[in-house]
């Protein structure tokens, strides 16, 4: 057990400082204004310049693109990433899906893609969910059909988010529905580019863009195929247990929730309701002087400090209901002033509290709803029978 | 507070820690079934077995080596609490321990800390300040006769000719009205802000040592409901399938987890950056309360109408729940402790 500082040597010191201030150079007020306006999650211009220090690949070496980093300094590069705000929702959809591009793509394609993802000119997004799925990833109805040495897509999905900045989809096909629901699937890597593929924006009231794609008979090379044919259900394994947070080891480093970032703009809006209670309102009195105001203050920082601690997919549950209940509480406390818009007049900070209490709403759908992670720790922390349903295993 | 600061965030234990929770565990697991449990109420105190516990060392073992002790941390008396909730242990220990801690660093003599080290007898905290002389409810008062106790602007130790009468609570815990007796032998140990300072240090001990036992409580009684809702069949399938089981219990088990590694986090920074973070011990006793509040009814209920009845374990863990909670400051009280620690408005 261990919860101290890290006395860092000069030369982690100076990466340290390097990072900080390319970072200061890099995130210029537009980007965070550009996020705030589109929610795109993406940045290029910041995506580009990170790809040639060699830090969104960091643990590769900078023979294969990028910079050789040992746990710790990744470590301080993420939390400087996270200080600046860098927007990173392509990024980290782009690992997740490398790891299966790396283990089970035609070894050329492979070969291709890597310095790219490395320097930041090959993104990828996720294409899960079909619009009549959910969560239910395994129902995949869009269609993929051999022809010769291609394959014909049709369908669509759902909250495809960062594919209007991304090269390629990472996607769950039905190659065969006649085989049981999770046999008759593929997963292709698909050029975004290819014709018959058409994005769709989807605004979210947390101030997010996420996309609609649309397949229409959209002919690919065999080459993107990951993995054997109706095999795809193995090949998502990987990318969906990272996502879920199943099986991961500590270094005595990482954050141990994979709900951390989804406090970080509870953090924000306490921060700033903490200020605005330590100063005279209109009435002449200040918000700290009421108790039932100090005690109300607290209880938000306890779930936010139980948020931080929580492990696993544990925690992935407990940072969503912190955040979602925590801001709606905060905006309760600072009252319309909360509400009011970035930039109106009287507005608190940059309206971060109205921000957190929208945002906080898709915390309890990312990567599969709360209710999925719910199951899952039903099922693999507390070892009670798995439910079965009339479509567990048989496509309906 | 940078929330961005660069420090280690590791939860794992190290060999001695795991063989020391090893072997706290296996010592409640036999020692104290949940008959001894039942067998010790309404006091809540079996000194058979405080004779044991205190055999394991576990008194003294937090002093500093010149103190008789073996440097122990709060990290290890917070792994023997949770193993000493999960057996729900009549013994006085988290009060005994926090009382023993504070003589030692209030600097009492030999001769004053020696009988609290050995155990030769209960020592008690009065969790809260004495005012005008008047009484207060002392945890373990009913078989401790000596009660360390602010008064005014002195830290004391009051040794009594015997414990103070038990009075019946819903814990079953040693709970008496005590109250400084002006005739009673009254060694002073400390006075001023050095004297406040110590005593609120004890109380924020006593309310860390308190969640770290409302963790392994709340857990005990979560394995139960488990194994319920693992063989109880409703319509033909394990009541555990349906998710309006299955979800409440997995939401026990997230608020478990996550009091579990706020406790662990509170018990390092306390030993060994003391002063850093004096929120945090607070807010792991406010997490691990409504835990084992909200823990130990879910718990109770998921076993239906059988969970209700007074011969079901679920009910033994229930009790303690707020029996053991309320016991040295309220959570309101302590929620305000935060609330002031956070907004600057000590």
């Amino acid at each position: 057990m261990d919860f101290g500082t890290i006395e860092l040597t000069p030369e982690q010191q100076e990466f340290a400082d390097e990072v900080r201030s390319f970072l200061d150079a890099l995130v210029t007020p537009d980007v965070l204004e550009h996020e705030r306006a589109h929610g795109d999650g993406f940045n290029e211009r910041v995506h580009l310049a990170l790809g040639s220090r060699g830090w969104l690949t960091p643990q590769w070496s900078p023979e294969d693109g990028g910079a050789g980093l040992d746990p710790l300094r990744r470590r301080i590069l993420e939390l400087e990433l996270q200080r600046h705000r860098v927007p990173d929702i392509t990024a980290g959809t782009t690992n997740l899906v490398w790891t299966a591009v790396d283990r089970f793509a035609d070894p050329s394609l492979r070969d291709e893609l890597a310095p790219r993802v490395a320097d930041g000119t090959a993104r990828f997004c996720l294409g899960y969910t079909d619009p009549e799925g959910g969560s239910d990833i395994a129902a995949s109805r869009l269609r993929a059909v051999r022809d010769g040495d291609e394959w014909v897509l049709n369908g669509a999905k759902m909250f495809t988010t960062g594919a209007q900045n991304c090269q390629y989809t990472f996607l769950i096909a039905r190659t065969d529905p006649e085989l049981p629901k999770h046999k008759g699937l593929t997963m292709f890597l698909v050029p975004l580019a290819a014709p018959g593929v058409e994005i769709q924006a989807i605004r979210t009231f947390g101030g997010e863009r996420t996309n609609a794609v649309y397949y229409g008979d959209v002919r690919i090379s065999d080459r993107y195929r990951l993995g054997g044919v109706n095999d795809g259900w193995a090949v998502l394994h990987g990318p969906l247990d990272e996502e879920h947070s199943v099986g991961t080891a500590s270094d005595g480093l990482a954050d141990p929730s994979v709900g951390r970032s989804f406090l970080r703009p509870l953090e924000v809006a306490l921060d700033e309701t903490l200020a605005w209670a330590r100063e005279t309102g209109p009435d002449g009195s200040r918000p700290v002087d009421d108790p039932s105001v100090v005690a109300r203050l607290a209880r938000v920082a306890v779930e936010l400090e139980a948020g931080v601690v929580t492990p696993g997919p544990m925690g992935r549950v407990k940072g969503s209901l912190a955040i979602v209940e925590g801001a709606a509480e905060l905006l309760d406390l600072t009252g319309a002033v909360g509400l009011l818009s970035p930039g109106a007049d009287g507005a608190l900070g940059d309206g971060d509290v109205d921000f957190a209490h929208r945002w906080a709403q898709g915390t309890a759908t990312y990567g599969g709803t709360v209710e999925v992670f719910r199951t899952i720790i039903a099922q693999h922390v507390l070892g009670l029978p798995r439910a079965g349903y009339p479509g567990s295993k048989v496509l309906m | 507070m940078d929330r961005f600061e660069l420090r280690r965030q590791d939860f794992s234990l190290d060999e001695d820690q795991k063989a020391l929770q090893t072997s706290v565990a296996e010592f409640f697991a036999k020692q104290c079934p949940t008959g001894t449990v039942r067998a010790a109420e309404p006091l809540g105190f079996d000194e058979d077995l405080w004779r044991r516990v205190l055999d394991l060392g576990v008194a003294s073992m937090s002093l500093p080596e010149a103190r008789g002790g073996d440097d122990a941390t709060l990290v290890d008396l917070v792994l023997i609490a949770e193993e000493l909730g999960r057996a729900v242990a009549p013994v006085p220990l988290v009060g005994h321990a926090v009382a023993t801690r504070l003589l030692a660093r209030a600097g009492a003599s030999d001769e004053v800390l020696a009988p609290a080290a050995r155990g030769d007898r209960v020592f008690a905290l009065a969790p809260a300040a004495v005012r005008n002389g008047r009484r207060q409810l002392v945890p373990d008062a009913a078989v401790a006769a000596d009660v360390l106790a602010l008064s005014g602007d002195k830290l004391a130790l009051h040794s009594a000719a015997g414990p103070a009468p038990h009075v019946a609570n819903q814990g079953s815990t040693p709970l008496a009205w005590w109250a400084p007796d002006p005739g009673q032998e009254r060694v002073v140990l400390a006075v001023g802000d050095e004297a406040r300072d110590l005593h609120r240090a004890a109380v924020a001990e006593w309310r860390l040592l308190t969640a770290a036992a409302l963790v392994g409580l709340t857990e005990a009684a979560l394995h139960l409901a488990v194994e319920f809702a693992k063989t109880r069949r409703t319509m033909g399938v394990p009541i555990g399938t349906l998710q309006g089981v299955a979800f409440p219990l997995a939401d026990v088990a997230i608020a478990v987890s996550g009091a579990r590694n706020l406790v662990w986090k509170a018990a390092w920074l306390t030993e060994h950056e003391p002063g850093s973070r004096p929120e945090l011990p607070l807010m792991a006793f406010d997490y691990a309360v409504r835990t084992a509040t909200h823990g130990t009814t879910t718990s109770a209920h998921m076993q239906g109408g059988l969970g209700f009845t007074a011969e079901a374990d679920a009910s033994l863990y229930f009790l303690r729940a707020k029996g053991w909670s309320l016991l040295a400051v309220g959570p309101g009280e302590n929620l305000q402790d935060i609330g002031d620690l956070i907004t600057g408005t000590d």
